[in-house]
């Protein structure tokens, strides 16, 4: 489909044995143990996993915002030094700054690259239906549209690569659901690796291709459960209640022994 | 207005007549009708009651408050005046009280306490010098503030990104950061040739210690995650300290900046009394030394005349900068 020496060809990535641990008044907190993991270049994986448990973390490798303590970490076979423009990340928490406006906002990647370019920055706007907000400051928003912004703000770089931590957790169930199809076009036609983080097992099942399931701290990899639709399947679809329970079984039966 | 929204709300328990009466005379209007009148009243006093002494200009002065009376009345007709108008009214009675008590009933010692005729002098005959020395005094206010500000920020900026700029500069800036700049006069005016440098250099010491301290603990209290998002687009140090660490910092820069002022006001004060042979400060001492106490009043006029402007300007930049914030205080 997409050359893959194309510079917004979508990345790969090989995790292999990442330990990661954070220093602690009491001692090193293990967080990440023996991760290792293989991501084709277009797809979407889920992570899923107890909250604490080390999603964040991985994803803050991955961007290469830290090192891990141990194990290597390849995006198309480079290893992850630093933080690169190709792989995206969109926190948490929205973290807007507070001095830019909506627009300021979004417009950063572009700023930061010396880009100009107002109608990418208008159409990421329309894309996340904040047009009337668009000179709004961040405290005049609300927690959704806060998100959204921060959603707008990682997809105007267009990433190779984009690490998505829990990015509709703030919103109504409605917006939600809007913004998980627009999530999934977006994903489709432009043809980025996704990587996201999310607590709604559905959310998972409905946009990913590939769903993986960490223990509690310190994050093992509990299961790795490819997803093979024909055809995007239905929310009532019996397949997927069979799949959410196989997921809650892998969670409830560490969460015992643990 | 919220009296008249409830009298409207209320049409047939007030009625008609209580409506219009209540419109006609309500205390704004009243107090904006009796802002001119009071000034009026002011001059009359001046201009026909007999001084109790020799004084100058008097009749200058009536003219003048005649003039403000009439200039009031005017305003009032067009609707405007209205928070001030209290204040308005309270100042006409105060400077006819200030005239009654000293200029025709002489109640006060002379001539420490002066009368407003004696200080109209001061400006009719001496605005020369006086505007002069105003002068000088901003341009050396400028030539301290501004460079000890911009050096100031630049300082904290450093010290808040840097290890290698914290270890060396801040056991510095504890030693002599705390002195009072005004204890280094002495020594400032022996090692540097011109005075005027001098000054220039203390009075930035005095703006540049609270700034870079500010400016440092606003750097350092800037939520890393705005650093990591910049990072993540590919943002190097310089956009991180230009474009993140100093905007996320800017409140408290700016509260440095004012602290910066008052300190500098103070030294500027200082220098121009002990060495510096220019500005309001050497006219104060000058006046002091022939006991022209009414031109030390008009001086001290001017002098605060001057700071309450140069706080009202950074406090209107403040607000420009700081528009993105949800509160701020009104100067
Ligand atoms: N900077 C840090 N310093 C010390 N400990 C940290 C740091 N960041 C994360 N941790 C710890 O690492 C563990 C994993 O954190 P992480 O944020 O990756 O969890 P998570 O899986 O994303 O959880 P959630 O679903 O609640 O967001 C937690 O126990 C946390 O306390
Ligand atoms: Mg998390």
């Amino acid at each position: 489909m997409v050359n893959s020496t194309h510079p917004e060809a979508p990345l790969g990535l090989t995790l292999s044995h990442i330990h990661h641990s954070y220093d602690m008044p009491s001692g090193s907190r293990l967080v990440l143990e023996n991760v290792s993991l293989d991501v084709e270049p277009g797809e979407f994986v889920a992570l899923i996993g107890p909250s604490g448990c080390g999603k964040s973390t991985l994803l803050r490798l991955v961007a290469g915002l830290e090192a891990p303590d141990a194990g290597t970490l390849l995006a198309d076979d480079t290893p992850i030094t630093e933080p690169d423009p190709s792989r995206i990340i969109m926190f948490q928490d929205p973290t807007l700054y507070p001095w830019r406006t909506v627009r300021g906002n979004i417009s950063l990647g572009l700023d930061i690259r010396k880009e100009k370019d107002p109608e990418a920055i208008d159409a990421a706007i329309r894309l996340v239906g904040l047009q009337e907000f668009a000179a709004a400051w961040p405290h005049q928003l609300s927690g959704g549209m806060a998100q959204r912004v921060a959603l707008a703000r990682a997809l105007i770089n267009n990433p190779r690569l984009l690490l998505l931590d829990e990015p509709l957790g703030k919103l109504d169930s409605l917006t939600r659901l809007a913004m998980q199809a627009e999530l999934y076009r977006l994903w489709k036609s432009q043809g980025f690796t996704a990587l996201m983080v999310t607590h709604d097992i559905e959310e998972a099942l409905l946009l990913a291709t590939r769903v993986i399931v960490f223990s509690p701290r310190p994050a093992r990899i509990l299961a790795n459960i490819p997803l093979e639709w024909p055809s995007p399947p239905h929310r009532e679809d019996p397949r997927l209640q069979e799949l959410r329970a196989e997921i809650l079984r892998h969670l409830e039966a560490v969460m015992a022994s643990g | 207005m919220s009296d008249a929204q409830t009298s409207l709300g209320h049409p047939r328990a007030l009625g008609t007549a209580a409506q219009t009466t209540k419109s006609r005379f309500s205390p704004t209007q009243l107090w904006r009708w009796t802002a001119g009148p009071a000034w009026l009243l002011a001059a009359l006093v001046t201009w026909k009651w007999p001084d109790a002494d020799d004084f100058p200009a008097t009749n200058e002065f009536a003219a003048l408050l005649l003039a403000v009376g009439l200039v009031l009345i005017a305003v009032a007709a067009t609707g405007r005046l209205k928070d001030r108008a209290p204040w308005t009214v309270v100042l006409g009675l105060g400077f006819g009280a200030w005239e009654l008590i000293q200029a025709k009933l002489l109640l006060l010692p002379r001539p420490f306490f002066g009368t407003p005729q004696d200080l109209l002098d001061v400006f009719l005959t001496d605005w020369k010098r006086l505007g002069d020395s105003l002068f000088h005094s901003l341009l050396l206010l400028t030539g301290g503030y501004l460079p000890g500000s911009i050096l100031g920020i630049i300082i904290g900026l450093a010290l808040g990104r840097s290890h290698h700029v914290r270890y060396w500069v801040r056991p510095v800036m504890r030693v002599i950061g705390p002195l009072p700049p005004v204890a280094l006069l002495p020594l400032a005016f022996v090692v540097i040739p011109s005075t005027r440098w001098a000054g220039e250099a203390l009075m930035a010491l005095a703006a540049g210690f609270p700034v870079a301290v500010l400016t440092w603990s606003g750097v350092s209290a800037v939520d890393p995650a705005y650093y990591d998002v910049a990072r993540t687009m590919g943002a190097k140090n310089r956009f991180l300290v230009l474009r993140v660490a100093l905007p996320a910092a800017t409140p408290q820069i700016f509260v440095g900046l004012f602290m910066g002022l008052g300190a500098s006001f103070a030294m500027l004060v200082v220098a121009e009394m002990l060495g510096v042979k220019s500005g309001l400060g050497f006219y104060m001492q000058w006046a002091q030394g022939w006991a022209a106490y009414p031109n030390m009043y008009a001086a001290l006029f001017v002098m605060s005349l001057m700071c309450t402007t140069l706080m009202t300007v950074l406090f209107k930049v403040r607000d420009h900068l700081l528009k993105w914030q949800k509160d701020g205080l009104k100067w």
